[in-house]
């Protein structure tokens, strides 16, 4: 199967992809990410793989109804556009997998299946829910993020923090643990004075792509700035 | 150590290369990402010095963490992501003597060997200058690595210069300043949005930062819900 004709521009703090449909070619993304589109193709949105795979998905922080586009007679293009601004990845899979963190989700082309995917209580410490996405199969994937992502090739071992994980291939082991010290004791001062905290760290070989910021921090730098209610 | 200062100017990071026993001490949270060649200590003063109590408690009042993490590559070839948490850019700084005073969050990184303390810089400036109550002042020679809220600009001074409150990141200590105001009158100073302004005579490098933190917060407060 051929891949999407698409390109991907605006990187990286504004990234947005136009994807090229010729008749008969279904693209699928979350809710709201089409930004512009042809009239010739047609937008559908359902509760696509059924309701368990929806279950999954919003369990896995996505939407549960995800947007159809299809090009009937005519060939069109649609153009995709994160809700959040920031950068933007395509991952071609070839009959393989590779999981998503919360949110990270844009588009896919025909081909590919996407479920939730139990993290384990290894994911619980993250902050970023118990549940990562999968997407598995043969075709084009597209994923953002806030900030920059920058992919990493992981050869031997690699250390992340948990909260600028985006994506990963399914050929990495991961496991969430403070991140090493020189001896044990440091450790433990690490984890509770470094503000390094845990970390995820990834063996194996494959790919990893991470996030140049999150949107945490902001969110708590701009919340002393709110008003505050009157009492009476 | 090498180093490459990626996705400039929103959301940078640097990523650094360090060979067997190279060092670097960070601010706390900066870490991304990194192989796994390297450790982490996490200390209140100098690498492998004790006693850092009292820099520590300085360094927490001028905007800093009271700790400091060393990373150390134990094998060659080891790659150190960092960042910092805010929305903005980062430049490298070659120290080569003399000190570089920087503001409270601005600093993200240097070399082992540079001395990181916080300085005060008086009464005046401590209210006016609409940063921190103290600085960083970081003496030595190495490279430092420092971030801003917004992009990065750097201004060659050669006698005297105006920055407005908020937008300084870093200077050489071969500049001073002083708190003065904007216009001919107080007023009209005031009126024109400017208000106080830093101004910097001498001869050194200057790093301003495009905006304003306090004032974007000022901005985007009001339109959100009362908490």
């Amino acid at each position: 199967m051929s891949g999407l004709d698409f390109e991907i521009s605006q990187r990286p703090d504004f990234a947005i992809v136009s994807v090229q449909l010729q008749p008969g070619q279904s693209v699928f993304s979350e809710p709201a990410a089409m930004a512009s589109m042809t009239p010739s193709l047609k937008m559908k949105a359902g509760l696509k793989g059924g309701l368990k795979k929806a279950l999954g998905r919003m369990f896995a922080g996505e939407s549960m109804i995800v947007n159809t586009f299809t090009a009937e007679s005519q060939p069109g293009e649609v153009v995709f556009a994160p809700g959040i601004p920031g950068d933007l990845m395509h991952y071609r899979l070839d009959n393989n997998s590779i999981f998503l963190q919360r949110g990270a989700f844009l588009a896919h082309s025909e081909g590919l299946e996407m479920s939730a995917k139990w993290g384990g209580a290894k994911g619980f410490f993250s902050g970023h829910g118990l549940v990562l996405l999968k997407a598995q199969g043969t075709g084009d994937l597209f994923f953002n993020s806030f900030g920059a992502i920058l992919e990493i090739d992981v050869t031997d071992d690699y250390v992340v923090d948990t909260g600028y994980i985006v994506a990963f291939e399914d050929t990495l082991d991961y496991k969430v643990v403070v991140l090493p010290g020189s001896r044990p004791a440091k450790t433990i001062k690490n984890f509770l004075f470094g503000g390094e905290g845990l970390v995820c760290k990834f063996s194996g070989q494959g790919k990893v792509w991470i996030q140049t910021r999150y949107i945490h921090p902001l969110l708590s730098w701009v919340y002393p700035f709110r008003p505050v209610q009157s009492k009476n | 150590m090498q180093y490459e200062i990626l996705a400039r100017p929103a959301t940078a990071v640097a990523k650094l290369t360090l060979e067997s026993n190279e060092s670097i001490t960070c601010e706390v949270g900066a870490m991304i990402a990194m192989s796994t060649g390297i450790s982490v200590e996490t200390t209140s003063g100098m690498k492998g010095a004790s006693g850092g109590f009292f820099k520590g408690l300085k360094r927490m009042f001028s905007g800093e963490n009271f700790f400091l993490n060393h990373f150390t590559a134990n094998q060659p070839d080891q790659t150190l992501i960092i960042g910092p948490t805010m929305l903005g850019d980062i430049v490298h700084h070659d120290l080569r003597g003399g000190s570089l005073v920087i503001q409270g969050s601005s600093w993200l990184a240097s070399d082992v060997g540079i001395k990181i303390d916080a300085t005060w810089q008086g009464f005046g400036k401590a209210i006016f200058s609409g940063e921190g109550l103290f600085w960083v002042k970081a003496t030595g020679e190495g490279s430092i690595f420092l971030n801003s809220f917004g992009a990065i600009y750097e201004v060659d001074v050669d006698g005297e210069y105006i920055v407005d409150t908020g937008h300084i990141v870093a200077f050489e200590d071969t500049l001073q300043f002083k708190i003065v105001k904007a216009g001919a009158s107080l007023i009209g100073s005031f009126l024109g949005g400017e208000g106080l302004v830093c101004k910097f005579h001498g001869t050194g490098k200057l790093y301003c930062q495009s905006h304003n933190p306090p004032n974007f917060g000022k901005l985007l407060g009001p339109k959100l819900k009362p908490r």
